[in-house]
């Protein structure tokens, strides 16, 4: 490929967010804080929004969303692509539901738009509005407001609605947390339901604690429009950047020629790999990862980013920027990257070194897998792959720093304030003390922000820089190749199993493609949900020119449970066992057969499961229908670990009798706001009203490990429980706080487990048709059972095993990265291209909670975040099996795929 | 996205003269109906315009008029307020059909008929700006690359297939297509307008830079028509088809007096399949006959490294899609 079609992808894939490069408004609107780019055409519009005359002064090339976000400053219109592949801007022009980010400011002249903050009338919600809340629609809220003014087009045309009417209308609108069921259920339930009549946060109901499906304690904000996401923070004299981005998978920077681009009016700074040598040291745990790199080791590696005072400006010098290359040879998958005459990405080879810094693989051994093998009686060998998929959160990714003398605030958009803030104070040689992390509110993360991320810390270099505010938002298209997703691997098995059914046996041998830094453990897990005398794990991350891999919902799982949980399938189907049956003998009891878990459901979770949806009736052998649309069911296990560990928790007390709930939580749609003022209220014994939230800023909370690992509940909910008792004690002796006085209980517990091992658990029964001929396939009934202990909030709980679930079906069926082979260059970075899965792609799903009594843990709850996506890949994987009897082995299960096993 | 001038044009004739004044100036200038998909174009610069003219300004071209041998269509009517049509859900079932079946409810809302028609292929090497034939270039990156979306029919030298919904049931309905340009109108047939890629590989239609696709006109429907529109897609909203089939038959007394099958998703054009129509003409329909049409339908298929799926896949479709219109009768 030429150099010159090189530098289109680059366009592409620089070209994108054009925010707010815009004239001051004028008339009603309030000022924008963007530069003037005198030369483009600009047109002065009048246009109603919510019932009001407005008049702003555009360039031509605004879009709707940018005149409502930038001009207006209705910010509960979300951009989440701005290519019209995700929903989440949809407003109302004229009544009918259109995609703002698509369509013209100019082209809106004399009509009338609705927008998200239209809905309520005054302190009175829209039905909707309230019934989103009591179903628990929104999780993230990300896409919440295009979800609503979907909804409100169609109960204008069908005032009563059923389910299938919803999911037509609300087809265009994806929510990545993939709550669709209860978008659904609210929907329905609004349509005749009477106005509501409260419109408070503090709505919430008297005496609701633990165990109480409970509404967000925040409800209101994500379904009005008012909570502030990074991208809806405005700071005065605040500049925009953009990152240009290798067009080459690996190559050689020769040269970078700025001049130009600096000369571009309204640009302000621009930094690279020359001017900038500031570390990223949590994106990579092997090697020095810089802010910019040379050599540039896959399409998307950061090149240069540049401030400026428009967005548009910030894209045009991107442009400008003149960079020589030498194309050096790449490779795209791991496997090949280990041979002999491989291009070495990293100075140490290809196969990333282990945690003691050896280039060896990641390896378990229990028993004698050579001896196991030779015992069994029959020995299967198989070998699965899974593919590079994106965690796709409708927020993108943005930052904001801003520096006060030598006190830096980053409002970030992430998962993890207190890692945040320690990584950004670590790469910049500052004392953390002088960082300032804030996240008020997220859209959705799945495990791509789990600490500092590079854009973070360019916009702290640029800001510092420029002396000013600096925002960097990366397009949906960098989210996609420059972020990171789940890794892809291969993996190889071997399974020795007794005549009736014992196993004796489990080798796997695993390749995981980790892109060219190590920033993800690469892990491939499920051989320890079986019981086995005989067990060898062999797991090689490897480096390679691809999109970086790293954290996502339960990063080591769903692709290994889906290797094993597949090769179990076919081992309990050649002895003609019952799959359910095979299981209950052969599941783990104990964890790796050593040590006794804390609390044991697994077990449960496959009898009542498989109770609730009717396994015994259901199943049958394989391929059992002859016509072309055959059905089939398929069950799969999980497990995960539930730590426990430090974590630190705030509660005041003040004379006015409110408990104001300091934690480091930034809630990524979990919930963790209500839930922390859940446990809060039981562990105080006061009703939820009288309990207030601060979180998400490093200044007003202490630590928190972050929303990662599932630990936010466990780690920083325990914490809340022991400030709370402190805060107990001190009034006892005290007595109630009077006039001034505050009481201020805090806590850092480090809660340890010895000799026995935590875990979630949890079984999926999935029941599917296929349509052989068109390779089809529609998920009929889904039922998901879960032991993660007491569950603290069952609402929000629902919407994590709902959406979990619906994340897993999307990788199972659709979602994968594809790379052109000969460029290296990413081909469908986007939801388009990826085809998440829409209001019309989602299953309902039944939730069963199996609540062991665990003795560690806020109230015995253990974790539930990540565990919901395990098994679900697996299941659908044996459905699909039971179905057809042909197995596809390689994810996506695609229509290609599909219609290539069954040819 | 580069900064241009959006211009409104009160009439279609006002329009043409802009884009030929824009030319004449030395810049470039693109029309937009629904702009959905060009304001996407734009922002990755894959279109890069100087001036915009806006179509939507335009009075009395989103509407549907009848008469006695013929329909009318404004192009710039909204794919929405054409799939809810009285004077086209009935008669020309399949057109709404097509219509409804598109993107979601808000490409719908804002889309129009003429934009679907002309619609840019979605071929991702087009849309992620490798110098192919349809960006400017001299090569067509899916022959040998990843081409599980692409074309099973045709020999090049471009492989993409054509995107759009409504225009194979235009073509299966005999529409005819006005086009205004700067000598006046012309109308082309429906079958006429796409341009096959041995052709002119970079482009989809026989549209010059200076005319603008203004109004489809339907003969009218003889009694007994059946006629439906199926696609598959791979998720099961918000994509393109994987392949379509846009099928009318005209019946008299349960036999077939005349048949059109054009599919979708499969070529670079909307593929109009006479011989397996002509296998049901004069015959009474059945199942049989269905699998005989569709094995016709997909005699000539080639399939590329990666998309043999989609013939058995077009196949069924097709035997699918008349076997439901036989059982419809």
């Amino acid at each position: 490929m030429s150099e010159l079609s090189r530098r289109d992808f680059l366009e592409a894939t620089a070209a994108g967010l054009a925010a707010s490069a815009a004239m001051p408004a004028v008339g009603m609107a309030a000022q924008s804080p963007a530069v003037v780019d005198s030369s483009a055409p600009r047109t002065a519009l009048r246009v109603v929004v919510n019932g009001a005359q407005r008049e702003a002064q555009v360039e031509d090339r605004t879009t709707l969303a940018e005149l409502l976000r930038d001009h207006l400053h209705l910010t509960g219109t979300k951009i989440g692509c701005d290519r019209g592949e995700c929903g989440a801007c949809t407003v109302l022009l004229d009544g009918a539901p259109i995609y703002a980010c698509s369509y013209l400011a100019v082209w809106t002249a004399g009509k009338s738009v609705e927008t998200v903050e239209g809905l309520a009338s005054g302190e009175r919600l829209h039905p909707l509005q309230q019934a989103f809340i009591d179903h628990d629609a929104p999780q993230c809220g990300f896409c919440t407001s295009g979800q609503l003014m979907s909804a409100k087009a169609l109960l204008a045309a069908n005032p009563h609605p059923g389910p299938a009417d919803v999911r037509a209308a609300l087809s265009g609108n994806l929510c990545r947390c993939s709550n669709y069921n209860h978008y659904v259920e609210s929907v329905v339930a609004a349509g005749g339901a009477t106005p509501a009549t409260v419109a408070t946060e503090k709505r919430t109901p008297q005496q609701k604690s633990v165990g109480t499906p409970t509404p967000r304690i925040d409800g209101v904000s994500r379904v009005s429009g008012t909570a502030t996401y990074v991208g809806d923070v405005r700071l005065p004299g605040m500049l925009f950047a953009r990152v240009l981005r290798s067009p080459h998978p690996h190559a050689r920077i020769s040269r970078i020629q700025t001049d130009r681009a600096l000369a571009l009016p309204g640009v302000k700074a621009i930094v690279t790999h020359e001017n900038c040598r500031v570390t990223w040291s949590s994106g990579d745990t092997r090697n020095t990862r810089y802010l910019f790199n040379n050599p540039v080791r896959f399409v998307g590696d950061a090149v240069a980013a540049v401030a400026a005072t428009s967005a548009a400006a910030a894209e045009e010098a991107l442009h400008l920027i003149e960079v020589a290359y030498e194309p050096l040879p790449f490779v795209l998958e791991a496997e090949s990257a280990l041979a002999p005459d491989a291009p070495v990405i990293q100075p140490g080879g290809n196969l990333s070194p282990n945690a003691a810094g050896k280039p060896e693989p990641e390896t378990y051994r229990r028993g004698n897998v050579a001896e196991g093998l030779q015992s069994s009686d029959r020995v299967f060998e198989d070998h699965y792959s899974s593919s590079h998929v994106n965690n796709a959160q409708l927020e993108r990714r943005v930052s904001v720093a801003a520096w006060e003398g030598d006190k830096l605030t980053v409002h970030a958009s992430t998962q993890g304030i207190s890692n945040c803030q320690r990584d950004l104070a670590a790469d910049l040689k500052i004392p953390v003390e002088r960082v300032r992390v804030v996240c008020q509110f997220m859209g959705g993360g799945f495990g791509n922000k789990n600490q500092c991320h590079d854009f973070d810390l360019m916009a702290a270099v640029l800001a510092k820089q420029a002396g000013t505010p600096v925002r960097l938002e990366l397009t949906r298209k960098e989210d996609y190749v420059a972020v990171h997703g789940r890794w892809p691997t291969s993996q190889y098995y071997k399974v020795g199993v007794t005549r009736d059914g014992q196993l004796r046996a489990i080798q796997m041998r695993g390749y995981s493609g980790m892109g060219p830094y190590r920033k993800g453990s690469g892990g491939i897990a499920g051989t320890e949900l079986y019981e086995c005398p005989h067990v060898e794990t062999i797991v090689h991350p490897i480096y390679t020119n691809t999109a970086v891999a790293a954290n996502y919902r339960a990063p080591d799982y769903p692709q290994g449970v889906f290797g094993i949980e597949s090769v179990m399938d076919d081992v309990a189907n050649a002895l003609q066992i019952d799959p359910l049956e095979f299981r209950l003998r052969n599941a783990t009891k104990k964890y790796h057969d050593e040590l006794p878990y804390t609390s044991y459901g697994l077990a449960e979770c496959m009898r009542r499961g498989a109770e609730a949806f009717g396994w015994k009736e259901r199943w049958r052998a394989p391929a059992s229908d002859r016509g072309a649309i055959k059905r089939g069911v398929g069950m799969a296990m999980g497990s995960f670990q539930s730590r426990v560990g430090r974590s630190s928790a705030v509660v005041k007390l003040d004379s006015s009798g409110r408990y104001r709930v300091h934690v480091g939580v930034t809630d990524v749609g979990s919930g963790a706001k209500t839930t922390m003022a859940l446990i809060a209220a039981d562990a105080l014994q006061v009703s939820l009203d009288r309990i207030t939230v601060i979180s998400g800023d490093t200044d007003r909370c202490p630590y928190s490990v972050g929303e990662s690992g599932s630990r936010t509940t466990n780690f920083t909910g325990y914490a809340v429980i022991e400030a709370a008792r402190d805060l107990q004690r001190q009034i006892k002796e005290k007595g109630l706080p009077s006039g001034d006085q505050v009481l201020i209980g805090s806590a850092t517990p480090e809660p340890r487990i010895d000799g026995a091992a935590r875990y979630s658990f949890a079984a999926h029964f999935v029941e599917l048709e296929v349509d052989v001929e068109l390779g089809r396939v529609r998920i009929l009934r889904y039922v998901a059972a879960h032991d993660s202990g007491r569950i603290v909030n069952p609402l929000t709980a629902a919407s994590q095993v709902k959406g979990g679930v619906t994340m897993g079906i999307g990788m199972a069926l659709h979602e994968r990265l594809h790379y052109d082979p000969k460029t290296g260059i990413p081909l469908n970075p986007g939801y388009y291209g990826a085809r998440v899965m829409t209001h019309q792609d989602a299953p309902q799903v039944e939730v069963l909670f199996v609540e062991t009594e665990d003795a560690f843990g806020p109230f015995g709850a253990k974790t539930l975040g990540e565990p919901p996506i395990i098994p679900s890949v697996a299941a659908v994987a044996n459905a699909f099996f039971n179905a057809t009897g042909r197995r596809i082995k390689d994810l996506p299960m695609s229509r290609e795929r599909i219609l290539d096993v069954l040819a | 996205m580069k900064a241009f001038a959006n211009v409104n044009p009160r009439t279609m004739d006002e329009a043409v003269a802009m884009l030929a004044r824009s030319r004449r100036e030395g810049k470039r200038a693109v029309v937009s109906g629904g702009g959905s998909d060009l304001l996407g174009l734009i922002k990755e610069r894959l279109v890069q315009p100087d001036v915009l003219v806006n179509l939507k300004t335009i009075g009395g071209l989103d509407r549907v008029t009848s008469e006695r041998s013929h329909t009318r269509i404004g192009g710039l009517i909204t794919l929405a307020a054409l799939g809810r049509d009285p004077l086209i859900a009935k008669p020309f079932r399949v057109l709404a059909e097509a219509a409804n079946s598109v993107g979601t409810p808000q490409i719908r809302n804002t889309g129009t008929l003429a934009g679907n028609v002309c619609q840019r292929p979605w071929c991702w090497y087009l849309r992620n700006g490798f110098p192919c034939y349809k960006n400017g270039g001299d090569k067509c990156f899916a022959r040998g690359g990843e081409n599980q979306f692409h074309a099973i029919f045709g020999t090049g030298p471009s492989y993409i297939v054509h995107p759009s919904d409504t225009a194979p049931a235009l073509v299966a309905l005999d529409a005819s297509f006005r086009i205004a340009g700067p000598a006046g109108d012309r109308t082309v047939a429906a079958r006429d307008f796409f341009v096959r890629p041995g052709d002119d590989a970079a482009r989809e239609n026989v549209l010059d830079t200076d005319e603008i696709l203004a109004e489809i006109i339907l003969p009218a429907t003889p009694p007994n028509r059946r006629s439906t529109y199926e696609k598959v897609l791979d998720r099961e909203a918000w994509t393109h088809a994987l392949a379509s089939a846009a099928v009318v038959l005209d019946m008299e007394n349960g036999i077939c007096r005349r048949a059109r099958i054009v599919l979708g998703g499969v070529a670079p054009i909307p593929l109009d399949r006479p011989d397996a129509a002509r296998l049901l003409e004069g015959q009474r329909l059945t199942p049989d006959l269905a699998a005989k049409a569709a094995d016709a339908a997909v005699a000539d298929a080639r399939p590329l490294t990666k998309n043999a799926y989609k013939v058995p896949l077009t196949r069924a479709l097709v035997r699918r899609t008349l076997a439901a219109l036989v059982n419809r009768g």
